[in-house]
């Protein structure tokens, strides 16, 4: 989460090995609200990029050490859209054609012309709206590397073009923060969204959920279902664990893509839809492509975008800003005064390795504020938090537990909330699956409403 | 040479940064002839060069010019010419006025 001023102006980085050229370019800038870093050679420019993630460096090209050439090289290999303004004092024109093949967005010769100078800058700089499309999305999700901040950028620019996002990462990484911010900062934003995990659910139910069956499409299909991607039209539609779709399943998502109508189970009918596809992994599908196990076409008809997000343990720098995050969460929730971590309980939160990632650190923080007894929670309550954390795997009755609960949810859903056809299906007599509802908590009546499938499947 | 005022207009937003700038030059001097003395073109050069590049962005156009003669005699091995517009550059530090206009 980037909290300064220049938020919402455009940064600047500029390396100079003279002090006075700095004092200059850096008044200049400063004068027309440029948010302005300064670097005295290439090192010192690539050391902080990473800190201060400019919209442009503006570069002298002869240096000590690292020249303006080498730094641009840097730069791009790193962020290949980054816009570099090299300066020379010489106007020499071998120089200036390789710096524009190296892809710098412009050479200014010295002495410099400060209204040449200013009008380059505007000329090269990332426009505001798009600055500010990035902080609108950046609002909604909590970070301070740059690696995340690289995802967030990719994010922003393509939220409003209805290409298909693919999310790649850990189990608990954020895939789906991600996939929500993606529509409630793209023209869909009013429209739904629904997020299905297409690991949780039995192929046949699968079908019917995503494309809808007709009445009598089977045993238990007693009404005409309406599937998630029609419930979605307009909106946009989250595939979670899209890995795990059965390769029959695959086929049929893929024609769905192609052709941008769905066909419900038992019917010859088919329907138009215009949803935005956003899919997630926590599996290497490269190697299920290989191994047949994945459809080739549907993999890159999924990933146009690819979006994959780091654990959280190589991004420790969001660990203490998304804790802070979660306490106040916590305090809000529970109208309890925010606690806070005490210095070195923090410096062991960053420290750890978070095989369960951000999922797996609200686990953790959950559990501290709910048992510190005063406002600091000590190191000794985060150490004992974290060990006791069950997150790496799940106990085989938790495990039953939460499939048996999606299994319900999924027929109750499929059947409206009718528990005589939902029974059926699940070949079960009516009284042992009211009896399975009431164990789990789930209210048929609730699925009577049309307006449950987003809750319910979110 | 003259020792009449030579001014110069300067932008009022650099007004806090020139008396630095100037004080810069006049170091740049004494590393322009101690330079000399060892025949040291490359460093010549390098600081012609760095004067060049920063003189006209602050308004001192003249600067930038004896610093560029600087930079191309010292790319020939020229010492006299080096020499005169150290000279020139001296005394250009030593006659001018600035105005924030």
């Amino acid at each position: 989460m980037i909290t300064n001023k220049s938020e919402l102006m455009i940064k600047v980085l500029i390396v100079d090995d003279d002090d006075d050229v700095l004092n200059l370019l850096e008044t200049w800038l400063t004068k027309e609200k440029y948010d302005v870093k300064r670097a005295s050679s290439g090192l010192e420019a690539l050391n902080l990029v990473g800190i201060y993630a400019p919209d442009l460096v503006i570069t002298d090209l002869y240096m000590e050490g690292m020249d303006g050439m080498a730094l641009l090289t840097e730069l791009h290999n790193d962020n290949p859209l980054l816009p570099v303004i090299m300066l020379s004092g010489q106007a020499q024109i071998p120089d200036a054609i390789k710096a524009m093949h190296l892809g710098t967005s412009a050479f200014l010769t010295k002495p410099i012309n400060q209204n040449e100078f200013l009008e380059t800058v505007s000329k090269v700089s990332p426009n505001l709206s798009d600055k500010s499309s990035f902080n609108e999305f950046a609002k909604s999700i909590v970070f301070e590397s740059k690696a995340m901040s690289d995802i967030v950028e990719m994010a922003s620019l393509v939220a409003d073009n209805d290409v298909s996002v693919f999310i790649t990462g850990s189990t608990g990484s954020g895939k789906e923060v991600i996939a929500k911010s993606i529509h409630a900062a793209s023209s869909r934003r009013d429209r739904r969204f629904i997020a299905i995990n297409c690991g949780a659910i039995p192929e046949q139910l699968l079908e019917s959920e995503l494309f809808g069956h007709e009445k009598g499409a089977f045993t238990g299909a007693n009404v005409r279902h309406e599937g998630l991607f029609q419930a979605a039209n307009g909106g946009t539609i989250f595939l979670d664990e899209v890995g795990d779709m059965p390769l029959a399943l695959q086929v049929k998502l893929l024609r769905v893509l192609q052709d941008f109508e769905v066909r419900p189970v038992g019917s010859t009918k088919t329907y138009p839809i215009d949803v935005r596809l956003i899919s997630a992994t926590h599996k290497n599908l490269e190697e299920a492509v290989e191994k047949g196990e994945f459809r080739e076409d549907l993999y890159y008809r999924l990933k146009v975008i690819p979006l994959d997000i780091p654990n959280l343990a190589e991004r420790q720098e969001d660990i203490p800003v998304l804790a802070e995050h979660f306490l106040s969460d916590f305090s809000k929730k529970h109208h309890q005064t925010k606690k806070k971590f005490s210095p070195d309980a923090m410096r062991y939160l960053v420290s750890m390795p978070w095989p369960g990632n951000v999922r797996q650190l609200i686990n953790v923080i959950d559990l501290c504020a709910t048992l510190a007894k005063n406002k600091n929670i000590p190191f000794s309550l985060v150490k004992n938090a974290v060990h006791d954390d069950p997150v790496q795997l799940q106990t085989l009755k938790e495990a039953k537990h939460e499939f048996e609960r999606g299994y319900l949810l999924s027929v109750l859903r499929i059947t409206h909330g009718h528990v005589a056809n939902a029974a059926k299906m699940a070949g079960r007599n009516r009284t042992e699956f009211y009896k399975l509802l009431n164990q789990y908590g789930i209210e048929p009546a609730k699925f009577r409403d049309k307006n449950i499938i987003e809750k319910e499947v979110n | 040479m003259s020792d009449e005022k030579i001014i110069v207009q300067v932008d009022p937003d650099l007004e806090e940064l020139i008396p630095g700038f100037l004080e810069n030059r006049k170091l740049d001097i004494e590393k322009l002839r101690s330079a000399l003395n060892e025949k040291d073109f490359v460093n010549l050069g390098s600081i012609g060069h760095s004067i060049k590049g920063v003189g006209g962005g602050y308004g001192f156009d003249l600067m930038s010019e004896f610093g560029a003669n600087i930079e191309i005699a010292a790319k020939e091995n020229n010492a006299d010419v080096i020499q005169e517009n150290i000279d020139r550059l001296y005394h250009y530090l030593k006659c001018v006025e600035v105005e924030y206009t």
